[in-house]
């Protein structure tokens, strides 16, 4: 007899939401087109900027304007979008007590316990253990607060909670592929979740919650489930998921991003045990590009730092010798030259 | 005769519609469901599973939920 009281009870505060539910939809819609008419005025303003730029013949400031107008109306379509939501969904009658009463006893049935919870005002089922693709995930608490029901068009008001959790090993708050935070993502469920808790069709809402858990979308997770146990970096150890990666070139071992780079001469990827350096910049070579030496002092060269087979420091030596030698070729040029004019001017004295 | 079907499948929502007087659940499904399996739903009228050859009457409520919905990443 006390359930059956405490079921009415829930099934008469769920009534008084989905009233609330009816007023608040309305107010939706009006803040939906107090939207649109703000995108409208915008793009009236920007007409008239536009008309003006024209006017003086300011093609820059026309060009302006255009950009605008291309923003404004992208954001257009889906103001309407989210009206005609409001729009050509068929209003419902809030259900009676006793359909309510009902649902919720077909609610029990299904899953076998329902748990309400007067103090926080919630009801709440459990999954059956999950295993999708040979991993178990547990078993899963849908808990739904009945009195966020009434701002179901402002935020999700229900949780899936992991009871084993065995989340993803690169996010421990992804315990479902589907399931982030303790967020369901509905996908293709969404639409029919949000008409069954408008209804208050309760059991058609955690029946619909049930069949996303136990389906694996493999195009859309939060983490895959060939990712789920994730790889150990062979460097750090630290989990790693097929997006954060990399595969070294010359070791091939899989490393994480703080363990890799890539060769300033090749653009290999490569590990951070298999990187040498340049001696003259210090940015990590290959193995392979770490044979290019300079063949005067035989440090280790990237291709920026080596040029004709020398890195710059001898590069630079080289230079100097050389300016130094033909100083000195110039210099004995010029000895010469001075010789002969004093042997000229002695034979011209000796001659006078 | 005159039902209320609540297709959770899609758009979700439930409306009325009228079908020949004698029909079964399992020629409902396929007609309102074509191409679907049925061992792929949850199939209940009045809120309970019943056979299907269960025989509709005038004011029956027929549910219809897929067991798999592919969910995503927000």
């Amino acid at each position: 007899m006390e359930d059956i009281k405490n079921t009415i009870r829930v099934a008469d505060r769920i009534r008084d939401v989905l009233l609330r539910l009816r007023h608040n939809r309305y107010l939706e819609l009006a803040r939906q087109l107090s939207n649109l008419d703000r995108e409208l005025q915008d793009l009236t303003a920007v007409s008239k900027k536009m008309t003006i730029a024209l006017a003086h013949d300011w093609l820059s400031a026309a060009n302006d304007c255009c950009q605008s107008v291309d923003r404004l109306v992208s954001d257009i379509p889906y103001c309407v979008s989210r009206i005609k939501q409001f729009t050509e969904a068929p209003q419902k009658d809030v259900p009676t007590l006793a359909a309510l009463v009902e649902d919720l006893d077909q609610l029990e049935q299904e899953f076998g316990d329902l748990e309400y919870d007067n103090k926080r005002g919630t009801i709440a089922v459990t999954t059956d253990p999950i295993t999708l693709e040979d991993i178990e995930l547990g078993p899963f608490r849908i808990q739904l607060d009945i009195g966020k029901l009434g701002e179901l068009y402002y935020s999700s008001p229900y949780y899936v909670i992991a009871l084993e959790p065995n989340p993803a090993a690169t996010d421990q708050g992804v315990t479902h592929p589907h399931v982030n935070s303790e967020r369901l993502c509905e996908g293709e469920g969404s639409s029919a979740i949000q008409a069954a808790l408008e209804e208050g069709r309760l059991c058609d809402f955690f029946t619909l919650a049930r069949s996303i858990l136990n389906t694996y979308s493999p195009d859309s997770p939060y983490v895959a489930l060939a990712d789920w146990q994730g790889e150990s970096c062979y460097e750090c150890g630290s989990a790693m998921n097929s997006d954060n990666s990399y595969s070294c070139g010359f070791c091939d071992n899989s490393v994480c991003e703080e363990c890799s780079t890539y060769c300033r001469s090749c653009q290999e990827t490569i590990c951070l045990a298999c990187a040498a350096k340049c001696e003259v910049c210090e940015e990590p070579v290959c193995p392979r590009c770490a044979r290019v030496k300079c063949t005067e002092c035989q440090v280790v060269c990237c291709e920026s730092c080596i040029t004709d087979g020398l890195c710059p420091d001898c590069r630079e030596e080289r230079e100097n010798e050389n300016e130094q030698q033909r100083e000195q070729v110039a210099g004995t040029s010029q000895s010469g030259a001075s010789s002969d004019s004093q042997a000229a001017a002695g034979e011209v004295r000796l001659a006078g | 005769m005159r039902l209320l079907f609540v297709n959770n499948d899609g758009g979700g929502y439930a409306d009325y519609v009228n079908v020949e007087d004698g029909m079964t659940v399992e020629q409902f499904f396929n007609e309102k469901m074509p191409g679907r399996k049925p061992e792929h739903y949850l199939i209940r009228v009045n809120r309970q599973p019943v056979a299907r050859d269960y025989v509709l009457k005038e004011g029956d409520r027929i549910t219809v939920t897929p067991t798999k919905i592919e969910g995503a990443a927000a």
